[in-house]
């Protein structure tokens, strides 16, 4: 009997070879394969769920000890060279590996239900299907190289699934743009990639760190270079996890279905930024600049995520924002040179986000039945409103997401975001203040977020609201009506059926209390990744230093909590006329997104399409209007060329023919 | 004395296609399209059974080789012959046309002469790669321009004529300097003149004499490749034809350029090489960003696709300018690829024009509601062009890169300038081709386009096309030692010879001593080469 360990490679390989099938299936027979949604989600869960079960068995036994396993085998080799490929289990990837197949499977059983009445079900699943696979081999890859590979078949899952209504426009773009902005981050992952090679001759984690140490310390490499090779190496994660600036994808990336938002965009995908990161350590460690680098861009990107969050209308935007801000906080973590912190958070938030994300999916399944299929309208917040009397589950789910991320006791949030905070005010006091202040700022917007949505009143009836938010999207009213299906027909929304609130139950679980695992004077979860870790954090953990900077934390939240009561819930603050009445520059920069995507279209999206336009008239104009001169020079003058140009092109065909076959007899004769 | 593999793949599929005439003629082509789709299929068995029984890929030299005297007197000889370079290219072109001729299927203008002319086409480009006599190869390169030039000029689209006219005159005012470079290597060092490979390789050419041959044969195979700014025939061309010539032209011709250079500009001119080399890399780079560039800028799909055919050639220069095993290896992969993935996008521009009549794309979209299966296969193949990890697109490309940025031959500021560069188009590759998705798929359907045409889904004769070429697509991405396994001894034999060329140049008393001065045709301050053998920057 192998070990668990030993059969690795099938995890990401069963869920393939269940999307190859049914992909296979759409193209082949693509009516019968449509019409058998019940049995392909059936199969493609069940692969998905042996996936994590073997992923389960792995993870006993790192809990167990098992040491770190690795496979490879030559894939590709040319004279001396030979690049390798395989997998490697350790305690980091088992963590990713179990966290990953969990999020997939309940995110699968929810899809049966938010993806019921789509024409693309089948689809979907084999799409899902598809990412669950390159998401697991990008944990199990054991070098650089392999991680670029599977880094890329997530970004194209990505592609799809953003781009899976494929009829509407914005979906188009938001594809389009989440695919380029990544590759602008594996333009640097590969250069930096290839950089690392070149200087140590191997794509492996350790290697690359010991030799580039050495190669340093040894002088044939200077430290500038090596630092730039970090740098560029760090593009790729910042493009993945949407850091400053390369985070302009992800929140447009919402146009996706939600259950990808949770799942891709959310728990997993956007995390593998943080989790290179991690394996990238060895690498990174050694030079103090590139972890300075990597947190401030967290910080700078967890300000910014966060700031932009407190004024978003759309409730889906607006996790998506938080999330940016999170992601922010785990790199914040790496560049501390924390990672268990940062990975700790990484799978706290992967749980919470995850619930939140199926959360706003279950809010607006519902809204779509009052305002139909209209994501203008389905996920305004000014539209919602009350709507905990009519969905519970999703509301005390949501409400229990809202306090982890927080950071309130003893949710999961409090103990990975404030271990981050630890650490940074070990390192980077001034770090440490932006993230303090952020953690207000997440709380004020987290629960203006619950209440605009579950409290007060339902506001989905109005009718005049409804046509002024389509005008200011520039749509007509009777286009949404055309896309609603003739489905608006309640007048208040439902609880989703059991598929989409099972899910939210079962992560509220690890909302509550993952955290506890990774409490400072005892962390289990420090204990697997980094055994030495562990024991210096408990060694030098004291109440005296841990509950002062907790304490700050938590009163900063329950600040921001409390300003959300007054102006949300109990109406006693008109935020709208304090700060915004008063400070339009701020608000207008803020609604704005930094006036980002405004920089990004000018500079780089008419820039790039002027100048393709340029090169395409120099093509068309000079290079082959100099061919055309001289062929026109050289034969234009001839009165033959008229006949050629006229007559019939066999005529011209067997005098070239004929001209070959008289060398051909000149050869033979004179020869 | 074996079974004549070689000259059985080059003379049966010509010896049918003489036989067309007697095929039993119904008008509209239903028997000939049979005839000639099982003859194509026997000569891709017949290269197959070549490579199966007589090629071993452990052997550097020629293999499945056969001489017959021919003109003694002028030392011309039926020599065909197979190596690493090129067997993957025999089987990859029997491959493609076997597959052409089931893209042809819906042609119905003069059947007769259109397979006739495919399966001619067939045997002239095995022969290119097989004959192992200069003259020979001469012969091959001119014969094979005629069926071209007549798909083109009679089945094309509207300047057919223009775009025709424009191939020839460019393919053949380079042809003249191939047939200079033979004559003059060919009588180089008095005696009988010869035109075998493997006695040209034995000369010792002096300098002058080789980087003057290398030059003209560089205009001949660039304006095939092509290389940037010989390549304004190839969107005239690709623009006019119709889809089953497409998929020659971009699966197989423009690997003649390639390969060419790799058989002549590096085999038996090896001095030259070391000197033309970084020239190669550079207008590697132009070829990738320049195109890339026109292609996104361009409106027109099939100049879309004919652009973004350039754009990939690039890294074929690129690789053979390497000095490494792994860059050149990286190349010729890169060949066997596009040769694929080139081949079905085509194949997908012609099966989409004939159901939306247009190829501008601004009278095209939202397709994608009423054409599912064609969407599906569009996203494969663009994503396969996209160099996505998994399909052999990437893994040629990544080969190039790392045995360029590790290629110890450069020095190190012109590795990182060029590597920055080339690694623009990866940026770039998506931009366009995600565009293209876009605006043909994506969004709201445009009424005009669906008012006017009847939109079908893919039928089974296209899926089976595309599926067939995605085979080697993914099994290569998966495991590229499939294929490169095949010519690995070849070309790290070739790439030894440019080893000896280079120790030899530094070697030259009173030419340039130590390979830190720039040899010959480079200014002092670009300075492509490495001043020292090991990395350093300090």
């Amino acid at each position: 009997m192998p070990s668990a360990s030993e059969l690795a490679w099938l995890i990401p390989v069963l869920p393939l070879m269940g999307a190859c099938l049914s992909g296979l299936g759409l193209i082949a027979f693509n009516r019968t394969v449509n019409r058998l949604r019940k049995p392909v989600a059936v199969l493609l869960i069940t692969c998905v769920g042996a996936a994590a079960v073997l992923s389960y068995a792995l993870l006993a036994e790192q809990l167990a000890g098992a040491a770190p396993i690795e496979m490879l085998f030559n894939w590709a080799s040319a004279g001396s060279f030979n690049l390798q490929m395989g997998f490697r289990v350790d305690a980091l990837g088992a963590v990713m590996l179990a966290l990953v197949t969990t999020i997939a499977l309940l995110v699968m059983v929810y899809s049966d239900g938010y993806m019921a009445h789509d024409k693309g079900y089948v689809r979907f699943f084999t799409y899902l299907a598809l990412f669950s696979s390159s998401m697991l081999g990008l944990i199990i890859s054991p070098n650089l190289l392999e991680i670029y590979v599977f880094w890329e078949l997530v970004g194209m899952c990505s592609y799809l699934l953003v781009g899976f209504w494929y009829d509407r426009d914005g979906a188009a773009n938001a594809a389009q743009k989440a695919f380029v902005v990544n590759r602008v981050g594996d333009f640097g992952l590969l250069l930096g990639m290839l950089g690392l090679f070149w200087a140590t001759g191997s794509f492996g984690f350790e290697t690359i760190g010991s030799r580039l140490q050495e190669a340093v310390a040894g002088g044939s490499l200077s430290n500038g270079v090596a630092i730039l090779l970090c740098l560029l190496v760090f593009m790729g994660p910042m493009a993945k996890s949407a850091q400053f600036p390369l985070h302009v994808w992800l929140p447009d990336a919402m146009e996706g279905p939600t259950p990808i938002s949770a799942l891709i965009h959310a728990a997993t995908m956007v995390a593998a930024g943080v989790f290179l990161v991690a394996r990238l350590q060895p690498v990174y460690a050694p030079f103090p600049q590139v972890q300075v680098v990597i947190a401030v861009v967290g910080t700078i990107t967890l300000v910014l995520g966060a700031s932009i969050a407190l004024t978003q209308q759309d409730l889906k935007k607006g996790l998506a924002y938080s999330t940016v801000s999170q992601l922010g906080y785990m790199m914040l973590a790496m560049g501390c040179g924390a990672p268990v912190a940062g990975m700790f958070h990484l799978v706290t938030h992967a749980f919470f986000k995850a619930m939140l994300f199926l959360g706003s999916g279950s809010v607006i399944h519902a809204m779509e039945e009052v305002v139909g299929h209209e994501p203008v309208l389905a996920q305004d917040m000014r539209l919602m409103g009350g709507l905990r009397q009519f969905m519970p589950i999703t509301a005390i789910t949501f409400l229990i997401g809202c306090i982890a991320i927080s950071g309130i006791p003893p949710l999961a949030g409090f103990w990975s975001k404030d271990e981050i905070l630890g650490q940074a005010f070990n390192s980077f006091p001034v770090l440490w203040a932006a993230g303090l202040i952020t953690a207000g700022m997440t709380s004020f917007y987290m629960f203006r977020l619950y209440f605009l949505t579950f409290e007060g009143s339902f506001r989905g009836n109005d009718t005049a609201l409804q046509a002024q938010l389509l005008a200011a999207a520039g749509k007509s009213g009777g286009e949404a009506q055309d896309q609603g299906h003739g489905h608006s027909d309640a007048d208040h929304p439902h609880e989703s059926g059991w598929q989409m609130a099972m899910p939210l139950v079962v992560l509220a679980v690890p909302t509550v209390l993952i955290g506890l695992l990774g409490t400072p004077w005892n962390s289990r979860f420090a204990r697997l990744l980094d055994p030495r870790e562990a024991a210096h954090m408990a060694e030098h953990f004291s109440w005296p230093e841990f509950l002062p900077l907790a304490g700050a934390s938590v009163a900063i939240s329950v600040a921001g909590i409390t300003l959300a009561v007054l102006a949300y819930l109990l109406h006693r603050l008109d935020l709208g006329k304090l700060v915004a009445g008063r400070f339009p520059a701020l608000n207008a920069f803020l609604a704005n997104k930094w006036y980002l995507d405004a920089i990004n279209d000018k500079l780089f999206v008419q820039g790039s399409r002027k100048l393709a336009k340029q090169v395409l008239d120099v093509d068309s104009k000079v290079v082959d209007g100099v061919v055309n001169l001289t062929g026109l020079l050289t034969l234009g003058s001839g009165e033959g060329l008229k006949y050629f140009e006229t007559g019939r092109a066999q005529f011209y065909a067997l005098i070239v023919f004929g001209g070959v076959v008289a060398l051909v007899v000149l050869f033979g004769v004179f020869g | 004395m074996h079974f004549p593999w070689l000259s059985a793949a080059i003379l049966f599929p010509i010896a049918a296609a003489l036989l067309i005439p007697l095929v039993p003629d119904d008008g509209d082509g239903r028997k000939v399209r049979w005839y000639a789709l099982g003859v194509a299929l026997l000569t891709f068995l017949i290269t197959v059974g070549g490579y199966l029984n007589g090629y071993d890929p452990a052997i550097e030299g020629l293999q499945l080789a056969e001489r017959y005297t021919w003109l003694p007197d002028l030392g011309l000889a039926w020599s065909v012959g197979a190596d690493g370079l090129s067997m993957p290219l025999i089987l990859l072109t029997s491959f493609i046309t076997a597959l052409a001729a089931l893209a042809a299927w819906p042609v119905s203008f003069k059947p007769k002469l259109f397979f006739f002319l495919l399966l001619a086409m067939d045997g002239g480009q095995i022969a290119v790669f097989a004959v192992q006599d200069m003259m020979l190869f001469f012969l091959a390169w001119e014969l094979e321009l005629v069926p071209v030039y007549l798909l083109l000029a009679i089945w094309g689209a509207k300047k057919r004529q223009y775009a025709a006219t424009k191939f020839i005159l460019y393919t053949a005012g380079g042809s003249v300097f191939i047939l200079l470079a033979a004559l003059a290597m060919g009588f180089y060092g008095g005696g009988a003149p010869t035109f075998e490979f493997s006695e040209l390789m034995a000369k010792d050419f002096p300098q002058k004499f080789q980087l003057l041959c290398y030059a003209g044969l560089l205009i001949a195979f660039g304006v095939k490749l092509p290389i940037v700014p010989l390549h304004t025939w190839l969107p005239d061309a690709h623009g006019e034809a119709t889809a089953p010539v497409h998929m020659l032209l971009a699966g197989i011709l423009l690997k003649m350029g390639g390969y060419a250079l790799l058989r002549f500009n590096v085999q038996l001119l090896p001095a030259a090489h070391v000197q033309f080399a970084p020239l190669l890399v550079v207008l590697g780079v132009v070829n990738i960003i320049y195109a890339a560039l026109t292609s996104f800028a361009q409106r027109n799909l099939k100049r879309k696709i004919a652009y973004s055919s350039i754009s990939h050639m690039g890294f074929v220069l690129i690789g053979i300018g390497s000095f490494s095993a792994l860059g050149t290896s990286g190349a010729m992969l890169q060949m066997v690829s596009h040769g694929l993935i080139g081949a079905s996008l085509f194949f997908l521009v012609g099966a989409t024009y004939d159901r939306t009549h247009t190829l501008q794309l601004d009278e095209m979209g939202g397709v994608g509601q009423k054409m599912r299966k064609m969407f599906a296969l569009w996203t494969v193949c663009s994503l396969a062009s996209l160099a996505l990890p998994g399909m052999s697109g990437f893994v040629s490309e990544l080969m190039v890169f790392v045995g360029f940025a590790t290629s110890e031959t450069y020095s190190l500021s012109f590795r990182i300038v060029i590597s920055i560069l080339a690694a623009v188009g990866v940026i770039l590759t998506p931009i366009y081709l995600l565009s293209m998705l876009r605006e043909i798929f994506f969004g709201k359907e445009n009424p005009e386009l669906v008012s006017h045409t009847h939109l079908v889904d893919a039928e089974p004769r296209e899926i089976y096309v595309i599926s067939c070429l995605l085979v080697p697509i993914i099994g290569i991405g998966l495991y590229p030692r499939l294929v490169t396994d095949t010519y690995r001894v070849s070309i790290e034999a070739l790439v030894q010879r440019e080893a000896n060329a280079l120790a030899q140049l530094s070697h030259v008393p009173g030419k340039v001593v130590m390979r830190s001065q720039s040899p010959g045709l480079w200014p002092a301050v670009l300075q492509p080469f490495s001043p020292l053998k090991a990395p350093s920057l300090s």
